[in-house]
This record gives C-alpha cells, structure tokens and sequence, in this order.
C-alpha cells in the first residue's frame, strides 16, 4: 500500500535529485504540450539562455513523440498495453546543467536495431551529426510514415554531452533509459 | 482561389495563405502529434497555388519552435518553392529569428543552405515573440 511515508520518500528522492518534473504513464499529445510548456516557463523564470530553453525543451519533445509512437506501432501486439503504460521522463537540474532522463518498455527484437542506431551516433561530433541529419532529411518517406526518422539525431546534435543508454531485461521485454545532458 | 486558414493551437503553427495578396504566412510552433496529417492540406493548397503558375509569391515564417516530423514538412514545402522558383516564379521568403537563440537561427539557416531562391533570415524583435 502507498502510504504518507512512501510519498514523503518519493518527494524526497525527486528533490534530492534536482528532478523538476517527472511523468510517468500513458503520454498524450496534451500531456506532451502541458509539460513542455511547463519546463520552458521555468526555465524561462530561471533566466536561463534561450538556447538551453530551446533545446531542452526541443529533446523532451523527441523523446516523449518517441515514446509514444512507438507505443502506437504496437497496437495489436501481446504486450501494447504494458508498452504503452510504461513510459516515464524526468527533467532536472544539477551542477552540470539539466539533464532529460527517460525510460520505456521495448519488444527485445527492436532493442537491438536501437541499440545500433544510438551507437552509430553516439560518437558522431556535431559536424557528422549535421551531415547525417541532412542525409537523412533528404531520404523519400514511404507514405504510410508517421516520423521523419530525425528524431534521435535531433537529439544527439542538441545534446551537450554525448548520450547514455541502457537496455535492461524485464521478462519478455527490454526497458530501455537514454540521458541526454543539456 | 480559396485561402487557407488554420488557427494556431499549443503544437500548430498559424497557417495564412491568401491567393489574392499572393502571401503565404506561418507563424507558431510546430509539434503536432502527426506532422504529415497537420501538413496534408498546406502541402495540398501550394500544389494548387503553385501549379497555376503565378508570377510571384511572398512567404513569412516565424517559427519558434519547429520538431523534427514537421521540419521534414517544412524542407517538402521549400523544395516545392525551389521548382517553382526554377520554372521562373518570383519567389521571395522571409524567415523571422530570436538571433539570441542558436538552435533557432540554425534551424532557419539548414533550411536556406538546401534552396536557392532569395531567403533572407531577419533578426525578430522581442517584444513580437
């Protein structure tokens, strides 16, 4: 049973890590919006430059369309409902800057195509980053696609530190976190 | 011909486009949940526009915030311009910028290094955000 002292542990834990917002479920398109809104008025009261604000806020976006997409692809397998419901985002601050922190649930067979791509951008510098940005931009999209497949360099090329990535076994699937650094 | 006219909303931008003025106006952010469905009807309207070959088109964008699905919509648009632009229409675009934001201002300059016709990136005073 979740109780007053597991919510007093949980704030505790989400202040102690700097986190000034943290989702986890279901991702809507306005729960998307709400929270981007959200952190970029923060920020925005923060004073911050309008370049992090932009691309923190750029990388949530990202990521959480990521999230959801992909959830949205599943529809029809065994595991779309626990796929769907796992997605968690977490923003927040610390000595180094902010850092955009999220995890999902994926199938296994796509853990390793994911896991490729990242490490294919991974060491990329910004210039390379542009390049496959550009590559991929130019690339025809068959007509049934709902992403531009941009997504994660956009990421890579706004992150100021190179990304992490983990794949973690949880039964039949992989519960996959990346950290992008801002 | 008919204009088009999208209202804007927390993930589209403001859609204008007046065939009489022969104006083409965006302005927002765009993040929509399916940037090709919000897109389908701008890219549809330009197709008509541009096929009946008018002599010149104007095109202001102030986009503060543009994703990667609806970049994508944005780069099909501007390579529409650009055969347009190369089967003689004068084509004139506009693309307003918080110069203090980085990633904004090169968002706008990728897009103008991929086209040739005039696309000038025009510093937006602050008080127009």
């Amino acid at each position: 049973m979740f109780d007053e002292k597991m919510l007093i542990d949980l704030q505790s834990t989400l202040g102690s890590s700097g986190i000034l917002i943290s989702f986890s479920g279901r991702f809507s398109q306005g729960i998307i919006e709400e929270l981007g809104e959200a952190i970029m008025k923060h920020m925005e009261a923060e004073d911050r430059p309008r370049n992090s604000i932009y691309n923190v806020f750029a990388i949530f976006v990202e990521i959480t369309h990521n999230i959801k997409k992909y959830a949205v692809s599943k529809l029809g397998s065994e595991f779309y409902d626990r796929i769907y419901n796992s997605g968690i985002v977490t923003i927040g601050r610390n000595e180094e800057g902010y850092f955009i922190c999220s995890g999902n649930l994926i199938e296994k067979a796509d853990s390793e195509r994911l896991a490729e791509k990242l490490d294919s951008l991974i060491h990329l510098d910004k210039d390379q980053l542009k390049k496959r940005y550009k590559e991929q931009m130019k690339k025809d999209l068959p007509p049934d696609s709902t992403g531009a497949g941009l997504g994660l360099i956009d990421i890579a090329r706004k992150s100021s530190k190179s990304m992490n990535y983990s794949m973690r076994n949880m039964q039949d699937l992989s519960f996959f976190t990346l950290t992008v650094r801002v | 011909m008919d204009n088009l006219f999208l209202e804007a909303t927390k993930a589209t931008p403001l859609i204008n486009f007046d065939a009489d003025k022969r104006i083409i106006f965006i302005k927002g952010q765009s993040y929509p949940e399916n940037a090709f469905k919000f897109y389908d009807p701008v890219f549809n309207w330009i197709d008509t526009y541009l096929a009946a070959n008018p002599s010149e088109i104007r095109i202001d964008v102030r986009l503060s915030y543009v994703n990667t699905s609806s970049s994508k919509c944005i780069m099909m648009l501007l390579e529409n311009f650009e055969k347009a632009f190369e089967r003689g229409v004068n084509i004139q675009l506009k693309w307003y910028c918080d110069m203090e934001n980085e990633s904004e201002v090169e968002c706008a300059e990728e897009f103008k290094e991929d086209v040739t016709f005039p696309f000038e990136i025009i510093p937006e005073l602050e008080k127009d955000h």
